[in-house]
């Protein structure tokens, strides 16, 4: 199988602490994964390293994505730039607009981000993303600060977005909801140090509700099967 | 415009309190009356000989204020980014921020004799630090993860320079000329009264040595209001190219 991007028994430390342990994970180009786990469990570490944000302590990653996009925890925009100059930094040529569009944000396209609410510059954080165009986008709790609202329209238009030019997904999430809605599979993560203690199917092929039973019952199954083998906080 | 009139009153006050003063006191050999003042003023400022020692002031300021600048902030860049070079080189540069203008004197004086070097030379040294320091403060502000997104998002350094390190780095470069440029005036004065052969400060020296007081207090004055008015229109200069910077 072609891959995007490849982990073969990686570790991280810092010093005593350790993060991850023996991590395989492989994403084929326009597959979507959710790596699902408890807070705290070293999801970031995991995203920087696969990002070459951070080295590991052993084992290796391959990463074959020509434009990698990373929507942060945090928006990381730069403050005296307004929304459009933030979007252009990373792609001159991208369309801002639409873009924009995309997360609800078009008429906001001059505001400095200081202006917007917290939930807003999150949106602006993934339509920076979305501009480049990614082969490989990593969501790191991107849709965390949103009110449903917004969270459940955001993860639509993604999904439109990837059916309309399917690319590779890695989200990282607490939430089952969020995992089951946006990936095609769920690798779900123990307490630190952070191992894979399973691999399950995502969202199906058809047409995928959030309120239909279907979605509801697999949601409250991924719930016990969290609450099981994991220690949620 | 409210705070204009209340500028205005508060200039009012200050006039009022200095003819007071100069009235009770009844000796213009310690303070003279403020429109004794402003008329040597008015009349200093208004021959060629004055006129040109102001701008013979000016040109050291500006002189003095440009080489800190022009060595200060790549100094302060290296010192910044590099936590050798800053270990190396911080203890020079506090010590240069230490020594009073008045120890330099003697070496400046033997090295230069009497003439525009030594103004412009302590002047230099003692905005230097300023501008070397607050750079540093610069650098270190630096918000980590503007850069690290950068680099992920694989945005060229020359774009990465000019956005992310500039647009941090232009509020201190502000702030140092704010800062200076009212040294740098105090600082030439003293400088060009000890060991300038021109200037602002020679004139001051010369009427002092003439017992002419009104007039060391006409030229203070002067001085005063020059170094207000360039500090205005640096800062003007500073808003409009941060204005323009920002709509880049």
């Amino acid at each position: 199988m072609e891959t995007l991007l490849k982990t073969t028994n990686l570790c991280k430390s810092f010093d005593e602490l350790e993060v991850l342990r023996d991590i395989n994970l492989a994403i084929a180009p326009g597959e979507r994964v959710a790596l699902l786990g408890p807070s705290g469990a070293g999801k970031t570490t995991l995203l920087k390293i696969l990002a070459g944000l951070e080295t590991p302590t052993s084992g290796t990653v391959e990463n074959h994505a020509q434009r990698n996009a990373f929507v942060f925890q945090e928006p990381r925009l730069i403050p005296w730039r307004s929304v459009k100059n933030n979007l252009l930094f990373v792609n001159p040529a991208g369309d801002y607009k639409e873009a924009l569009r995309s997360v609800e944000m078009a008429d906001f396209a001059d505001y400095p981000p200081a202006d917007l609410s917290g939930g807003m510059r999150q949106r602006v954080n993934l339509a920076r993303a979305l501009i480049t165009q990614p082969d490989l986008l990593i969501l790191d709790e991107a849709f965390h600060s949103l009110d449903l609202g917004i969270k459940m329209r955001l993860m639509e238009s993604l999904n439109q977005h990837w059916q309309e030019n399917p690319f590779g997904l890695l989200c990282v999430t607490h939430d089952p909801k969020e995992a089951l809605y946006l990936a095609d599979r769920i690798v779900l993560l123990s307490a630190r140090p952070a191992s894979i203690l399973a691999e399950i199917e995502g969202r199906p092929d058809q047409q995928w509700e959030i309120t239909s039973p279907d979605f509801l019952t697999r949601e409250s199954e991924l719930i016990q099967l969290l609450s099981g083998k994991t220690q949620l906080d | 415009m409210k705070n204009f009139w209340r500028i205005l009153a508060g200039i009012a006050i200050l006039i009022l309190l200095w003819q007071l003063a100069a009235l009770g006191l009844n000796r213009s050999i310690l303070i003279p009356a403020p429109s004794e003042t402003l008329l040597i003023l008015f009349h200093n400022f208004t021959t060629p000989d004055m006129l040109l020692a102001a701008g013979q002031t000016l040109w050291k300021v500006l002189l003095a204020l440009a080489l800190a600048i022009l060595l200060g902030l790549p100094l302060g860049l290296l010192l910044g980014l590099s936590d050798a070079a800053y270990n190396l080189l911080r203890p020079l540069v506090m010590v240069v921020q230490a020594v009073p203008v008045i120890s330099w004197l003697s070496l400046v004086i033997f090295t230069w004799g009497i003439g525009w070097r030594g103004p412009v030379f302590i002047s230099f040294l003692s905005l230097f630090p300023v501008a070397v320091l607050t750079t540093v403060a610069g650098v270190h502000d630096l918000d980590k993860d503007l850069l690290e997104m950068a680099k992920l998002y694989q945005v060229p350094w020359k774009k990465v320079v000019r956005e992310i390190h500039l647009g941090s780095l232009l509020p201190f470069i502000a702030a140092i000329l704010d800062v200076s440029i009212g040294q740098a005036w105090k600082v030439t004065l003293v400088s060009e009264y000890l060991c300038g052969g021109d200037g602002l400060g020679e004139a001051i020296l010369t009427a002092r040595m003439n017992v002419d007081i009104p007039s060391v207090w006409a030229l203070t004055l002067g001085a005063v209001l020059l170094g207000l008015l360039s500090e205005a229109l640096i800062k003007f200069v500073l808003r409009r190219f941060r204005h323009a910077w920002k709509h880049s």
